[in-house]
């Protein structure tokens, strides 16, 4: 999903995308807060999560980004680019769905993917859905997709703590919805805070005092519509105040797609507060972070060569999928239109455009 | 305790040596309010009797606050309340500042301005003769995310003004971002950016930095700053005063918005320890940010000048 305010910019804004950019690439390798030097979360484990093995490091976004061609062409061979990969990762809003509803053609495109052999992996930026809600989604939609192939940041968040061996007995602080909840409980860490904390009313006046936990390690920040000073101000406190706290983010989308009609205030809003009152960058774990990337690479044995990332947003899937090394297609049926691509402003070309991900079953019927 | 200034540049605690040359050289006192005035709702020990001693001198006092939730004149009130006597012109809220920014721009009154924040921009909005939406009311309200619900904003809005909003909710964020995103040329103004600050005397709340913050995050735009540390405010302090810069000493809590504002206007700066910033965070070597002079409270003043 592409923010129409980066892409139909002036220059001052695509400014703002290199600097997000690289504020994306470094917030990467960010070690934990330098508070707690002999933190017990800072271990050689965690900085092994960002940087592939056996893969060369990406190109400094920069670099790569000057090197780029001026347009991306039109995905005409469709079985070419098929053939060349051995998996798919697929976004999910405005790629397989926009809103409640299914976008043409979706059903008979994984099909034929899967009858050729290939791999399909989902990854969405949207934290308010466990894997487990998002396998349920696509089962009302009539899709067959299993749990084990959907990566959302909710998962990714939950999957970070894990691959940095975050203490069971230290607690999270979620700023965010049901789906970062229930992916660390499953990870089988305590949580503090989500929707329930949206409820709660502080109130300035002489000798009131905000007690937080002082065993919380790490403060999850995604999208919530339940955002208020409450979480906020406990959220500030916990990064401030206890050693060694963790300030992870599952995304930074600046707008998002909650209803087909309309853009809405994403997670980079509640992100942004949190970076405000504390004054720290975050850990990013969604896109363009590569972090996911690495972690079904991993997870699966696959190279990043033989991978192909389809989505419909310029600085979050076509970005990742650069930033891991992988072809990248992307899909006007979402936010992005064929005027963004070509404007002069913008400086993230995928490999390959194409309407809608129903055209790989088109234009391979007019090759035969 | 004392740094010996060896350079020219270095900040002295303020003694008994010192402080007769510094008073002398200034005209006109500008004090931040929150950590220097008041913490949250609890008066400073000492402030009031300071404050009557430099009046009682000849000295001017200003108070340039960059918290926004209230206006001029209700910050006048709860100066009053406190038991200092003080004229509803000589303080200087961000929340005025927003409406003056307008004002010298030129903003058309035809069209409006969203507020996110207190009730003490709408009342300064509403003074300049603009028309303001949201504010504290909106902080009831809630979104709705159902398939054929349209969240809808007011096209005449030709800015957003976030400052300081205890009741930020997802609503106020949205409005804001369609506002700032849909509605062509619509300014996007911070009353400040302070990260925390007293809102009560026993711990640091999240400031207007963080609002802010949440609206650049969603339009990915910078904003229009107009509290300190911008010297936006010098300008009309000046016009008041017809008093010399460098005949000023700003007196504040905070490095990175009252001693960064009074070295931008050119004003002497003195940095006190009762609010946000302790002495370790000063003589922190990551610091860069020095003022002139340093002392403990504001009442210090008190036995300096009988010293």
């Amino acid at each position: 999903m592409l923010s129409r305010g980066v892409v139909v910019s002036c220059s001052g804004q695509s400014q703002r995308l290199f600097s997000a950019v690289s504020g994306f690439s470094a917030a990467r390798f960010l070690p934990p807060p330098s508070s707690s030097p002999s933190s017990r979360f800072a271990s050689v484990a965690w900085r092994s999560s960002f940087c592939s093995s056996g893969d060369p490091k990406p190109r400094p976004r920069m670099e790569t980004l000057k090197a780029a061609r001026a347009s991306a062409p039109p995905l005409r061979d469709a079985d070419d680019l098929i053939d060349s990969v051995e998996t798919f990762i697929f976004d999910c809003d405005g790629v397989i769905w926009k809103g409640d509803s299914l976008i043409d053609g979706v059903p008979e495109t994984l099909d034929m993917l899967r009858s050729k052999g290939k791999r399909l992996v989902f990854v969405t930026n949207n934290s308010t859905k466990s894997r487990k809600q998002y396998g349920k989604k696509f089962e009302t939609l009539g899709l067959n997709v299993n749990e084990e192939e959907i990566f959302a940041s909710s998962f990714a968040a939950a999957a970070y703590l894990k691959s940095i061996d975050f203490p069971k007995d230290k607690k999270v602080y979620v700023i965010g919805e049901d789906g970062i909840l229930k992916e660390l409980e499953l990870a089988g860490f305590q949580y503090l805070g989500g929707p329930e904390d949206g409820g709660k009313k502080i109130e300035l006046k002489p000798g009131f005092y905000m007690e937080h936990d002082e065993d919380v390690g790490a403060v999850v920040v995604g999208f919530d519509r339940y955002f208020n000073y409450y979480k906020i101000q406990y959220g500030t406190l916990c990064i401030r105040e206890n050693p060694g706290c963790l300030f992870i983010a599952t995304n930074r989308d600046a707008v998002t797609h909650l209803t087909d009609a309309q853009e809405w205030a994403g997670g980079g809003s509640m992100v942004g507060a949190i970076r405000g009152s504390t004054q720290r960058e975050p850990v990013v774990v969604g896109k363009p972070s590569t972090f996911m990337m690495d972690y079904l690479s991993n997870k699966f044995g696959i190279q990043k060569s033989q991978i192909c990332m389809v989505g419909d947003r310029l600085d979050t899937d076509i970005l990742f999928g650069q930033n891991g090394g992988c072809k990248t297609l992307l899909v006007l049926s979402g936010v992005t239109s064929l005027p963004m691509l070509q404007s002069p402003d913008n400086k993230i070309q995928p490999d390959f455009y194409t309407n809608k991900i129903s055209d790989f079953l088109s234009l391979k019927a007019a090759t035969i | 305790m004392e740094v010996e200034s060896s350079t020219a540049g270095a900040m002295q605690l303020l003694s008994p040596r010192n402080f007769p040359g510094v008073f002398d050289s200034v005209d006109a006192f500008l004090f931040d309010c929150d950590g220097v005035i008041w913490k949250g709702d609890t008066l400073i020990d000492g402030v009031s009797r300071t404050l009557d001693l430099l009046r009682s001198k000849g000295k001017k006092l200003v108070f340039v606050t960059n918290n926004s939730t209230k206006s001029r004149r209700q910050n006048a009130k709860k100066f009053h309340s406190l038991g200092i006597s003080v004229s509803e012109d000589e303080i200087f809220s961000s929340s005025f500042a927003a409406a003056m920014y307008l004002k010298v721009n030129d903003f058309p009154q035809d069209k409006k301005v969203y507020v996110i924040g207190g009730e003490g921009i709408i009342e300064e909005l509403q003074l300049a003769g603009y028309t303001g939406l949201g504010g504290p009311e909106d902080g009831k309200k809630t979104a709705e995310w159902t398939s054929n619900c349209l969240f809808e904003h007011d096209k005449s809005v030709g800015a957003v003004v976030v400052g300081l909003d205890p009741f930020i909710n997802y609503y106020k964020l949205q409005y804001g971002t369609l506002c700032i995103r849909e509605n062509p040329g619509c300014l996007f103004i911070a009353t400040n950016r302070d990260a925390v600050g007293h809102m009560t005397d026993l711990q640091e709340w999240p400031g207007a930095g963080c609002m802010v913050a949440a609206i650049c995050g969603s339009t990915q735009k910078e904003p229009i700053v107009v509290g300190k540390p911008s010297t936006f405010m010098m300008e009309f302090l000046l016009k008041k005063f017809q008093i010399d810069c460098s005949r000023m000493c700003m007196v504040g809590d905070r490095l990175d918005t009252d001693i960064l504002f009074g070295q931008n206007a050119g004003c002497k700066t003195l940095l006190v320890l009762s609010g946000v910033t302790t002495l370790s965070a000063l003589q922190d070597p990551t610091n860069n940010i020095q003022p002139d002079y340093y002392s403990n409270k504001v009442s210090d003043f008190l036995d300096l000048l009988e010293a």
